[in-house]
C-alpha cells in the first residue's frame, strides 16, 4: 500500500496521539499532581520543553495526555458506527430495491439531526460523559458512513466480475463476499473511520472549549486547555493546543483523502 | 461566402510524443473528404485541429488553419499561441464556418435541453425546426420536438445532431465517425444526409472506419496512419484496390476480410 | 430510450412531488421519535436533576408519565407534539410555552444558517473558478485554511480583532471602537463574522470548493460543452446552468453542519439565536424547550433538503423520470 507524502505526515501525525494516549493511560497521568504555583509560566527549557501554565502544570505533559479524552471515546464512537453502518450500508447496497429505499430512508431520518444537537441533548439528559458523547456521535454519523458503503456495493453491484462469479455458481459466493466487503469496500471503511475520528475530535474540542460539557477543568483537553490559558501566560501553553488540534485535524484529512484515492483492484 | 479552408504543416504533441505530423487539408465548398485511417491513426485530432479545439500539453505546436472567403480577408491562426488567442482567432471560423458532428451526438447534446431549443439555439433566429428536423430525416418531427436528448435513440440523436448543425447554416460541416453503432438503415439515411449537403454546397470532411460506404459520396479520399498523411486518392482507387500505402492496403485488407471487399 | 417513450405528465409530476412531501413529514416524524425515546430513555430520575425540581415534580410526574413504559411515555409525548403542543418550558422562562420562547430566535438563526450556506456556495465557486486551471496547491491552501474547527477560527478571529483593537488604541491611531471587546449587545459586527466564520471553518469552505472544482472539470470535459465552444457558443452561461444541480446537492449536504456550527458560533461571539438558547435549554436541562429547538433544527434541515431536491428536479429532466 503506497502513501502519498501528505498521508504518511497523517499517519505519522496518528501514531504519535494515540501513543500519546496510551502512553497517559499507562502512566497514570494525575491532573492535579502538576499543579505548582512556584513554577507558573515558565518558558520552554530542557525539563518542561513547552513550558508550564499559569497554574504551573508542565504544558506538554497536558497535552498529551488530552489525547486520551478524545482518542479512546473517538475509538470507540467509530466501532460503534461501523458495526451497524457496515451492514445496512451493505445490506441495502446488495439488495437494492425496496429494503434499499427503506434502509436509506431510516438513514435520511437520523441524519437530518445535526450531530452536535445530539450530543448536546444526549449530554443533558443522559450526563456528561465520554462514553454517551460517543454514542451520540456514532448515532449522529451513521447515516453518512452507511451512505459511503452503500454507495460503494452499489457500485460494485454492477461489477463485471460479479456477473462472471455468479456464472461460476453459489459455490463462488463466500470468495466473492471476502472480495467485497474487504478488497474493495476497506479504503471506503477507513476513510469513514477516520472522517468519524476527526468529527469526534471536533466535538469533543468544542464541547470542553464551551464549558459546560466536555472535559472539565482540572482534566485536560485541547479545547479547554484554550480557553483557560487565553490572555494569562506566555505564548506556547497558549499555542500548543491550538497547533496540536490543527495539525491532528489536517493530518487526519490528508489521510482520509488518500484512503479513499486507493486503486483497488477491482 | 466562403471559399476555402485550408490547414498545412500541422504538428501536434503530447509532452514528448508526436501524434501529429505534417497534418495538411484543404476543403472546398461541395466537396465531400472522407478521412479514413486505423483507430487512433489521428483522424479526429486532424479534424479538431481545424476548428482550434486540441486541449492537449503542449497540443499545436506548429502549423496553419486559414478560412479564404469571398468578402473577408482571410482569417489566418499560426501556431504556437496562448490558448486564449487560440480560442480569439478560432472564434469566428466556430460560430460562422464550420459545423461539428461529434461522434456521440447523444452527449454532444445539452441534457437540460429540449430538440426544439437546440435547434432553434443553433440557429441564431427564426427558423423552421420542423422542416430542419425533416431534412435530417424524421417522418415525424412533431414528435421529437419537445424530447429531451436522454429520451431520444441513438439514432434519433445522430439525426437531431445533423439538425443542429443544418440549422446553423455554415459552408463547412465536420462529420466525425457519424454511424457508429447505428443500424444500416439509419447509417444509409445519415450517409445520404452528408451527400445531400454537399450538393447543396457546402464542403465536407467525413471521418469515417467504413470503406465501403466512402463510394458514391465521397470526391476524396485521406488516409491516416500513426498520424501521418500516408495517401491521398480517389474513392475509384478505394474500389479498385489501387492504393500505394501500406496503410492504405491493410484497410482494404480488413475490409475484404470482414465485408468481402469494397465493392461487395 | 426507445422510441415510445412518453414524457411525464402533470399528473405524474404531482403524484411524486406529493410523495416527496410525505416522505419530509415521515423524516421529521422518525426524527421526533428518535429523539424522545433518546430522551425518556434517559437513565436516573429525570425530575431530581431539575433545579426547580421538586416543586414541579406532581405536574410533571403526569405529565411525562413517568410510571408507565418507555413506549407509552414516548407515544403520548410524541401525538402531543404532532398537535402543536411542545411543552411549557421549565427553567429559561417558566410558564411560558416553548413556541413561544422559540419562535423569534429561530427566526433569527434560521436567516444567518441562509446567509452563510450562500456565502460557502458563493466562496468555493468563486474559488474554484478562478484556480481550477491552475495547480492544486491553491487546493491545499483553502484546505489548510479550513480545517480548524469552527470555534478555533472565532476564538482567533476575536482575539485578533481585539488585539489589533487594542495595539492601534496603545499607538493613538483610532478612540476606542464600539465594538471593542465585543459588549454584549446586538452587533452588525459580531453576527458578520458568525456568518464568514461559519463559512469557512470545520472544513466548509473546502468542502465546498473541492465540490464545485469537481464538477467543472466534469462540466468542462462534457461533450455537450465540447460541442458548444465548437459552435462559437459562450460556455458560460451553460456551464452556470449544469452547476445548479451539484450545488443543491452540496447545500443539502452541508446543511445539518451549519446549523451544528451556527449553536457553538452564538455562543463564542454572543448572538441572541436559537442556537444559544439550545445551549442554555441543555446546560440548564430545561429539557422540554431544548427538544423543541431540536425538533426545529431537524425540521429545518429536512426542509432543506426537500427544497434542494426539488430545485435538482426542476433543474434537470433526467430527474423527473426516476421513480420514488
Amino acid at each position: 500500500m503506497r502513501l502519498s507524502l501528505a498521508q504518511r505526515f497523517g499517519a505519522v501525525v496518528l501514531a504519535v496521539v494515540v501513543l500519546a494516549a496510551v502512553w497517559s493511560q499507562l502512566a497514570g497521568f494525575d491532573p492535579v499532581l502538576g499543579v505548582a504555583p512556584q513554577a507558573a509560566n515558565l518558558g520552554p527549557s530542557l525539563a518542561h520543553p513547552l513550558g508550564t501554565d499559569h497554574l504551573g502544570r508542565e504544558v506538554i505533559t497536558r497535552l498529551a495526555a488530552a489525547c486520551g479524552a478524545f482518542v479512546f471515546p473517538g475509538l470507540l464512537a467509530v466501532t460503534l458506527c461501523g458495526a451497524l453502518a457496515v451492514p445496512l450500508g451493505a445490506l441495502a447496497g446488495w439488495a437494492g430495491g425496496s429494503v434499499e429505499r427503506f434502509v436509506r430512508a431510516m438513514l435520511g431520518t437520523v441524519a437530518s439531526i445535526p450531530p452536535l444537537v445530539l450530543a448536546l441533548l444526549l449530554c443533558s439528559a443522559w450526563g456528561n460523559s465520554h462514553t454517551h458523547l460517543a454514542l451520540a456521535a456514532a448515532i449522529a454519523y451513521m447515516p453518512t458512513f452507511a451512505e459511503a458503503v452503500f454507495a460503494r456495493i452499489a457500485t460494485l453491484r454492477q461489477a463485471e466480475f460479479l456477473v462472471a462469479a455468479r456464472a461460476y455458481g453459489l459455490s463462488e459466493w463466500r470468495i466473492v463476499w471476502r472480495h467485497l466487503i474487504v478488497a474493495a469496500c476497506g479504503p471506503t471503511i477507513a476513510r469513514q473511520g477516520l472522517l468519524l475520528f476527526s468529527e469526534y475530535l471536533v466535538l469533543e474540542t468544542t464541547l470542553s472549549y464551551l464549558g459546560g460539557f466536555g472535559v472539565q477543568e482540572p482534566m485536560p483537553s485541547w479545547g479547554n486547555m484554550i480557553t483557560f490559558e487565553w490572555g494569562r501566560g506566555n505564548l506556547a501553553p497558549l499555542a500548543a493546543p491550538v497547533i496540536a488540534l490543527w495539525l491532528t485535524l489536517l493530518a487526519l484529512a490528508w489521510l482520509a483523502h488518500g484512503a479513499a484515492e486507493e486503486r483497488s483492484h477491482v | 461566402m466562403c471559399e476555402r479552408l485550408v490547414a498545412t504543416g500541422l504538428e501536434v504533441r503530447i509532452g514528448a510524443r508526436q501524434v501529429l505530423v505534417n497534418g495538411a487539408i484543404a476543403l472546398q465548398p461541395g466537396e465531400v473528404v472522407a478521412l479514413v485511417g486505423s483507430s487512433g491513426s489521428g483522424k479526429t485530432l486532424l479534424a479538431r485541429s481545424l476548428l482550434g479545439l486540441v486541449d492537449l500539453h503542449p497540443g499545436i505546436v506548429a502549423g496553419e488553419v486559414t478560412l479564404h472567403s469571398a468578402h473577408h480577408p482571410p482569417t489566418t491562426w499560426r501556431a504556437p499561441t496562448t490558448r486564449a488567442a487560440r480560442e480569439a482567432a478560432f472564434q469566428p471560423i466556430r460560430r460562422d464556418a464550420v459545423g461539428w458532428l461529434p461522434q456521440d451526438a447523444q452527449q454532444a447534446l445539452d441534457p437540460f435541453s429540449t430538440v426544439e431549443r437546440q435547434v432553434g439555439r443553433a440557429a441564431r433566429g427564426d427558423v423552421d425546426v420542423d422542416a430542419l428536423l425533416v431534412r435530417a430525416g424524421f417522418s415525424t418531427p412533431g414528435a421529437v420536438r419537445h424530447r429531451y436528448p436522454h429520451q431520444l435513440s441513438g439514432g434519433m440523436a445522430q439525426r437531431v445532431g445533423i439538425a443542429v448543425a443544418l440549422a446553423r447554416k455554415t459552408c463547412f460541416f465536420i462529420a466525425d465517425e457519424p454511424t457508429t453503432g447505428l443500424d444500416p438503415v439509419v447509417a444509409g439515411q445519415v450517409h445520404e444526409a452528408l451527400r445531400a449537403l454537399a450538393e447543396a454546397g457546402v464542403g465536407v470532411l467525413w471521418i469515417t472506419h467504413d470503406l465501403r460506404a466512402v463510394r458514391g459520396i465521397a470526391h476524396r479520399v485521406i488516409v491516416l496512419d500513426a498520424g501521418h498523411i500516408v495517401e491521398r486518392c480517389s474513392p475509384d482507387d478505394l474500389v479498385h484496390e489501387r492504393l500505394a500505402s501500406d496503410a492504405g492496403r491493410s484497410l482494404l485488407d480488413a475490409t475484404r476480410r470482414i465485408a468481402g471487399g469494397v465493392l461487395g | 430510450m426507445t422510441d415510445a417513450a412518453a414524457s411525464s405528465g402533470a399528473p405524474q409530476a404531482l403524484g411524486r412531488a406529493l410523495l416527496r412531501v410525505v416522505g419530509f413529514a415521515l423524516t421529521i416524524a422518525g426524527a421526533a421519535l428518535l429523539l424522545l425515546t433518546l430522551m425518556h430513555a434517559a437513565p436516573g430520575d429525570a425530575i431530581d436533576q431539575l433545579p426547580n425540581g421538586d416543586a414541579l415534580r406532581p405536574v410533571l410526574e403526569r405529565e411525562w408519565l413517568l410510571d408507565r413504559p418507555l413506549w407509552e411515555q414516548v407515544l403520548a409525548h410524541f401525538s402531543r407534539a404532532a398537535q402543536g403542543d411542545l411543552g411549557v418550558s421549565l427553567v429559561v422562562r417558566p410558564g411560558a410555552t416553548v413556541l413561544e420562547v422559540m419562535s423569534a430566535p429561530l427566526l433569527r438563526s434560521a436567516t444567518w444558517v441562509a446567509a452563510s450556506i450562500a456565502l460557502s456556495l458563493a466562496w468555493g465557486a468563486t474559488l474554484a473558478a478562478a484556480t481550477s486551471r491552475r495547480s492544486r496547491a491553491a487546493g491545499r491552501f483553502v484546505e489548510i485554511a479550513s480545517v480548524p474547527p469552527v470555534f478555533l477560527v472565532a476564538h482567533l478571529a476575536v482575539n485578533g480583532l481585539n488585539a489589533g483593537a487594542w495595539r492601534l488604541m496603545q499607538a493613538d491611531l483610532i478612540t476606542r471602537p464600539s465594538w471593542f471587546a465585543l459588549p454584549d449587545e446586538a452587533s452588525w459586527l459580531r453576527t458578520t463574522l458568525a456568518i464568514v466564520v461559519l463559512a469557512l471553518g470545520s472544513g466548509a469552505l473546502s468542502r465546498t470548493h473541492l465540490a464545485v472544482r469537481t464538477a467543472l472539470l466534469e462540466l468542462r470535459h462534457a461533450s455537450f460543452i465540447d460541442a458548444a465552444r465548437a459552435r462559437g457558443e459562450d460556455t458560460r452561461p451553460l456551464i452556470a446552468r449544469h452547476l445548479i444541480a451539484p450545488l443543491a446537492h452540496l447545500t443539502a449536504e452541508r446543511v445539518a453542519a451549519h446549523v451544528a456550527g451556527l449553536i457553538i458560533l452564538e455562543r463564542v461571539l454572543l448572538l441572541n439565536g436559537a442556537g444559544s438558547l439550545f445551549w442554555r435549554a441543555s446546560l440548564e436541562r430545561d429539557w422540554p424547550l431544548a427538544l423543541g429547538l431540536a425538533l426545529a433544527a431537524a425540521t429545518g434541515v429536512a426542509a432543506t433538503r426537500l427544497a434542494c431536491d426539488g430545485v435538482r428536479v426542476l433543474a434537470d429532466p433526467r430527474e423527473r423520470e426516476v421513480s420514488g
